[in-house]
């Protein structure tokens, strides 16, 4: 693939260092993951070539690179970003994904941390570590909200230790073109994971979500629920693997994904993958699509709700499944209000939510 | 108020309903009994503008108005209310927000202001009130997690709330324990008025013993076979829809 606009932007800096031109060699040298792997079957990163150099504003920032890298994607984010910044979080915390970073953040305590990004760059990656230690508590949100030009890679990993807990809430609706990847590896016993996700494309986005969760220990417990809806000509793509190591015996498990296509260009693919190395363990998991109940429709409008708003209201209740596990009301009605207004019929019901 | 003429139905390939003919006037309470599968849904459904069905020939008209032509949003806001024999479950839609919906809904229709939040809450409340459900429900998900017969009765109060002109009621009765029967039944007579008109689809006679009905008939086939007093209603429930076929 041709890297042209990268290393121009990046050349275009005032400054590179060897550290961050190391990590362009390295991207180079790896190259970016194409459609025959299997993580990439349906997305296909060669729509970063049409992006223009100027578009790809790298942070002109330097902060400390890794050794080496997990691919070249890993590599793309370390040369885009400058490196990585450190940093103990707590309380509430917000950062901006709409921007090229690299962070790698720890848990002592209890922090809410929020990533948003309803920014109108077309271009970032944001990576993300987390590791929360012992009995530390974390509610992460991440809402996507950008532009319809806006192209983002995210990648966010997570360890969580012995008895710590983490709550993850992400929201994708606006884009032109997103790749999220979330892992959560639940090392020790006791350490537990709640995931609610929400993809909701429309227009002509394409948004892919995979997510992971190991349980690498005993007694560790993790839910997932993710709901899925396109619009338009949108695709959506979702893959949730859960993995139950060897020893990781009573693991409790469950991860289910429910998909609703709103129109017939549009385009869902969804899967969930369990893989169990353990004997001892409790794990479920489903996926389901379909469109909306007819049913439901007819019993809205004998009340005298006009079609339009019938079947935003079916929509919204269908999507408020996830949105009601937003954190802090506020920005659960902020989030619910622009779910509404991209429907016809959806603006009556904003007022009465 | 109602008036169906030679009505012919059809669902796909099946027809269902074969030449109906019924009227209803304002003030009366007509109970449409008849075996499974004679059409007694189907007809209750077409009223309110189902599209799983295609009427062939024959008209409805609703206070003079050609009601086949209206999609059943504007048949509800001309007053026509149909209570669902399976009620639907909407989780993540508040029973308020949907009666909300619903009554402003109808209002914007008519060219009729939205009304205050706080008078449509104690509006809501008084009726929770008269059938008797707990008001927490109001911030419950549409009939989510709702036994059959509080389906049923939440049925009844969002009628109360809209209070419509024409009452179709498709097998309320069903499903409902002999103290619900009697709520339901309060819920129905309590909008009984010269200026309403109800029409009760059922299967049994029991609903019947609550709300008296003016008219009886029998569907059977897709068509009216009999039409008589409330004395029918207990001619059938003593010897069943099997001698109507025998004369």
């Amino acid at each position: 693939m041709m890297l042209d606009n990268i290393v121009t932007a990046i050349e275009a800096l005032p400054d590179v260092s060897a550290a961050r031109r190391a990590a362009l060699d390295a991207l180079l040298r790896l190259g970016l993951p194409g459609p025959h792997e299997e993580q990439w079957k349906y997305t296909d990163l060669s729509v970063l070539q049409t992006l223009a150099a100027e578009d790809i504003a790298p942070n002109p920032d330097t902060h400390e690179f890794p050794a080496d890298y997990a691919d070249g994607l890993d590599a793309l984010n370390a040369a885009l970003a400058g490196g990585q910044q450190h940093r103990p979080i707590d309380g509430q915390v917000r950062l901006d994904t709409g921007r090229h970073g690299r962070y790698h953040l720890t848990v002592d305590g209890n922090a809410e941390l929020r990533l948003e990004d309803a920014g109108d760059t077309r271009f970032a990656t944001c990576f993300i570590t987390l590791a929360l230690a012992p009995g530390a508590r974390l509610r992460l949100t991440r809402v996507l909200t950008a532009s319809e030009a806006a192209h983002r890679i995210t990648r966010i990993a997570i360890s969580v230790a012995e008895n710590a807990r983490v709550d993850i809430v992400t929201i994708d609706l606006d884009a032109r073109f997103a790749r999220h990847d979330l892992a959560v590896a639940l090392d020790a016993p006791g350490a537990t994971a709640h995931l609610y996700g929400l993809y909701a494309p429309a227009g002509a986005t394409h948004l892919d979500h995979h997510v992971r969760v190991d349980h690498r220990a005993a007694h560790c417990i993790s839910r997932g629920y993710f709901r899925g809806l396109a619009f338009d000509r949108a695709c959506a793509v979702f893959n949730g693997r859960i993995m139950v190591h060897p020893h990781a015996q009573k693991t409790d498990s469950e991860l289910r994904i429910a998909n609703l296509l709103l129109s017939r260009k549009a385009q869902i693919n969804a899967k969930p993958e369990l893989e169990i190395y353990a004997d001892d363990v409790k794990c479920a998991h489903g996926a389901t699509f379909g469109r909306l109940d007819p049913t439901a429709l007819f019993y809205l409008r004998t009340r005298g709700v006009p079609e339009a708003a019938a079947r935003a209201l079916l929509t919204y209740s269908f999507a408020n499944e996830i949105f009601q596990h937003i954190h802090p009301p506020e920005l659960r009605s902020e989030i619910t209000a622009k779910f509404l207004t991209r429907m016809d019929g959806g603006a009556g019901i904003t007022e009465l939510t | 108020m109602l008036e169906i003429e030679n009505l012919h139905a059809r669902a796909g390939d099946t027809a269902i309903l074969k030449g109906l003919n019924l009227t209803v006037n304002a003030g009366e309470v007509h109970a449409v009994m008849g075996p499974n599968g004679s059409g007694k849904s189907t007809l209750s459904k077409i009223i309110a503008g189902s599209e799983d069905y295609i009427v062939t020939d024959g008209r409805i008209r609703f206070e003079g108005r050609d009601l086949l032509t209206l999609p059943p949003e504007e048949r509800a806001a001309a007053g026509i209310f149909l209570g669902f024999q399976y009620p639907v479950e909407i989780p993540g839609v508040s029973n308020m927000v949907f009666l909300r919906a619903a009554v402003n809904a109808q209002r914007k229709h008519r060219g009729e202001p939205e009304l205050e939040a706080a008078d449509f809450l104690a509006w809501v409340r008084h009726r929770v009130k008269q059938m008797k459900m707990d008001p927490a429900m109001l911030s419950r998900g549409v009939n989510e997690g709702f036994s059959g017969g509080e389906k049923k009765r939440n049925e009844i109060l969002q009628m109360l709330v809209l209070e419509p002109k024409l009452m179709v009621l498709d097998e309320t009765d069903s499903g409902l324990d002999i103290d619900a029967l009697k709520i339901v039944a309060e819920g129905i007579n309590a909008l009984r008025s010269p200026a309403r008109a109800t029409l009760l689809v059922t299967h049994y006679q029991r609903l019947l013993d609550h709300v008296q009905p003016d008219h009886v008939h029998v569907l059977s086939g897709g068509r009216i076979v009999k039409s008589g007093g409330p004395d029918l209603a207990r001619e059938l429930e003593e010897k069943g829809y099997g001698w109507l076929d025998a004369a």
